[in-house]
């Protein structure tokens, strides 16, 4: 799977869940914090851990669930990128 | 004995016998000359005796009140009854009554939000800040009669508004600002209130969004308003919207010299609250509650089933549209410290509440299974990042605990009672809840509320031991004083009473365990509990009126053990032909339920079928739905007109699969 397709996936499950239709731009850019954005709160934050688990076929460790880690769409991409081995 | 079915905290007998249910035990005991040996046997003479049982608790718990306590009731079928009335009180006067030099001086109320805010008042500071504001209030004509409506944040301005108004004879009702103006107005506009108190923003997640827009809409809506009242200062958010615009602070400082202020007592049965219930068909439901029923029952399932007492800090995460707020106000009239915490519970951090929890000496939680099962399923130990020394017990509620959330709590907070209670906004209160003479056992509440008779009535539907509805047998205080503009109480009627005669009925199913503990099993009518909160279909429904590719939709809960609060929203539509449920109009759909009514009434699932089940006569059968949709053989088929469009929502690729599992 590329990083376009993982990315679209993220996008179109903020969609379903949360902004029905208007994710893009409530997101902004790739960088820009989910937080801050008010894209997701935390309760969404472990929704999506468990789509993306469900989706990529990884086991996301909840100590892992920062910041550092889930803020933006390339902090998440890049934390699964680094354990799918995704074609950039 | 299996390890799970073993007590997962057994009380220790001196702090049992030191606890306010053993005195009022003990008090009945001498006062009618039983001898109760054992629980069952008590609770049994509070339901049967439940005369004797209420003027002994009035006795010991000693409100301040005027006029007499005899009778205690008039009348006995649990829909007319009157409780006390000769008796005369004030809500306001009892939760801010006077204390000992050093009760005055204790903390009363502390504020906490997730910016990291901080502030108390003592009972003696509390007061006089409501006071002030009566003060001011009451010179605006405001009293008995009047109605005022509160778009909230659970922090002190709700409290000193709510007590203030209420303590004029005014009735109260609030909503949180989550809400979108579609249901605010739905519920507020019935009432016809004098004026609206708002604040104009709702910080969450670290985010500030303004309500300039929601109260644009609801201010137009509500004619009746004479006035708004800023609870935060934003006067920027009410301004220019054709009334005059006041400001809690404003309204105190006006009324800050006076002299002191006698709370007028009013009959023990006048309103005080009225409370809104969702359905599944019609405008929500305005069950006015009363000044006397709530405060003896709060009073009640506080002191006695809870051990509230001078001392006790308590925070129960809750918003100003849930019932659970009012509950948690009353505490004061115990001397319990309330912490009112308003914004996310995990932010900055994941573990923030907990750390405010162990910063206030918190020594009551009242939380939910929702946030517990968040906290299990994010690894947060609480134990291991805060000190927990002075929490002494946690109580759950909104939905069901369920079992594996008691050893959880055991191990990663620390060996203490967690209580599940369960009532709702109709009673105000509670059927079945805590008790700290009895074991925690899994899964159970511990006791049945003392006073009522409670019980679980079998119906042929039902399958499973002991399984019943939950109905209530006898009289009880806090029974609403009826549905607001419903003169002839028909409306009162046909919500509690026509389902099983003479006999209370609440709408969730129930086991009645052997040691007297209770077990809730879910909702057993067409409302749904998702995530805690409840919904009535109706405001959905409202919603997709205006969606033209709709013809008919059905919205039902679905277990769903793996989504937070163990439940999710199911859809299911029936589309004019030719209309494809395609992403854009899944999109679109959710977003008009979101920003007209609130998150959480947005499906998780949508689904076009050919038919619903309706009966015979027409009318729609939600609990057929909902039965297909979750497994189960629905009852009585022969009452459908259509039951063959079941199979379809059984088999339905996108409903499947998710029965049974582990619980929340």
């Amino acid at each position: 799977m590329t990083r376009a397709d993982m990315r679209r996936l993220l996008i179109d499950w903020l969609d379903d869940h949360y902004h029905f239709g208007d994710a893009e731009s409530k997101i902004g850019s790739d960088d820009a914090s989910f937080l801050d954005k008010g894209v997701l709160d935390s309760l969404g934050f472990v929704a999506l851990v468990v789509y993306l688990e469900d989706t990529f076929r990884v086991t996301i460790d909840r100590r892992s669930l920062n910041r550092e880690n889930f803020d933006s769409v390339d902090k998440i991409l890049a934390y699964l990128e680094a354990r799918t081995g995704a074609v950039p | 004995m299996s390890a799970d079915e073993r007590p997962v905290f057994v009380p220790d007998p001196e702090t049992a016998a030191r606890s306010q249910m053993a005195d009022f035990l003990g008090t009945c005991a001498r006062r009618t000359g039983n001898t109760f040996e054992d629980w069952p046997t008590f609770s049994r003479w509070s339901a049967a005796c439940w005369r004797d049982f209420w003027r002994l608790f009035l006795e010991w718990a000693a409100p301040e009140f005027e006029g007499s306590p005899e009778p205690v009731c008039v009348g006995d079928a649990i829909e007319t009854a009157t409780f006390f009335p000769d008796l005369l009180l004030s809500y306001t006067g009892n939760l801010l009554r006077s204390g000992t030099p050093v009760q005055e001086d204790a903390v009363a109320l502390i504020v906490r939000d997730e910016s990291g805010r901080r502030a108390q008042w003592t009972r003696r500071e509390l007061r006089s800040r409501v006071e002030a504001a009566a003060r001011a209030l009451r010179a605006r004509g405001i009293g008995v009669g009047d109605h005022v409506v509160a778009i909230a944040r659970n922090d002190d301005a709700a409290i000193v508004a709510c007590l203030a108004a209420t303590g004029l004879g005014a009735t109260w009702s609030s909503i949180g600002p989550d809400q979108g103006p579609e249901a605010m107005l739905a519920r507020f506009r019935q009432l016809d209130p004098c004026l609206l108190f708002a604040v104009g923003s709702q910080p969450y997640q670290g985010a500030s969004r303004s309500l300039r827009e929601r109260l644009e809409a609801v201010v137009a809506g509500l004619p009746s308003v004479r006035a708004l009242v800023s609870l935060d200062g934003d006067v920027a958010a009410l301004d220019g919207l054709d009334r005059p615009v006041l400001t809690l602070a404003g309204l105190e400082s006006e009324g800050a010299a006076g002299e002191s202020f006698p709370w007028p007592c009013v009959p023990f049965n006048h309103p005080l609250f009225v409370m809104f219930s969702s359905g599944t068909t019609g405008a929500p439901k305005c069950i006015v509650h009363g000044v006397g029923g709530t405060l003896l029952e709060h009073l009640k399932e506080q002191r006695l089933h809870s051990d509230f007492q001078s001392g006790d800090r308590l925070l129960f995460t809750t918003s100003c549209g849930w019932m659970m707020w009012n509950w948690q106000l009353s505490a004061l009239a115990s001397h319990t410290t309330i912490v009112a915490y308003d914004g996310s519970p995990t932010y900055p951090t994941l573990d923030a509440l907990w750390r405010v929890v162990a910063e206030e000496g918190v020594t009551v939680f009242g939380t939910s299974p929702a946030f517990l099962g968040y906290c299990r399923d994010t690894a947060i130990v609480p134990r291991e990042v805060v000190d927990l020394a002075a929490l002494r017990a946690m109580q759950s509620t909104g939905s069901v605990l369920g079992e594996r959330l008691y050893d959880w709590v055991a191990q990663n907070v620390k060996p203490l009672p967690l209580q599940s209670i369960s009532g709702g906004t109709d009673i105000l209160g509670c059927f079945v809840l805590g008790n700290p003479l009895l074991p925690v056992r899994r899964g159970e509440a511990q006791s049945v509320s003392l006073g009522m008779d409670v019980r679980s009535l079998r119906t042929d539907s039902l399958a499973g031991d002991g399984v019943g509805e939950l109905v209530c047998g006898n009289p009880f205080p806090s029974r609403p004083l009826g549905l607001f503009n419903d003169p002839g109480g028909e409306r009162f009627h046909q919500a509690y009473f026509a389902q099983n005669e003479g006999l209370w009925t609440h709408g969730d199913f129930l086991v009645l365990t052997p040691h007297g503990g209770a077990r809730i099993l879910g909702r057993s009518d067409g409302v749904m509990n998702i995530r805690g909160i409840r919904i009535g279909p109706a405001e959905i429904y409202t919603i997709l009126l205006d969606i033209p590719e709709v013809r008919h939709a059905m919205a039902v809960e679905q277990q769903a053990p793996e989504d937070p609060g163990g439940t999710r929203l199911v859809l299911l539509l029936v589309l004019r032909d030719g209309v494809i449920l395609d992403r854009p109009l899944t999109l679109r759909i959710k977003k008009e339920i979101a920003q007209r009514s609130s998150m959480i009434h947005v499906p998780a699932v949508m689904v076009a079928v050919e038919d619903l089940p309706a009966t015979h006569n027409g009318k729609m059968s939600e609990r057929a739905a909902r039965d297909a949709v979750n497994g189960k053989i629905p009852a009585n088929l022969a009452a459908l007109r259509n039951p063959a469009c079941l199979e379809a929502l059984r088999t339905h690729p996108d409903l499947g699969g998710r029965f049974g599992g582990r619980e929340g």
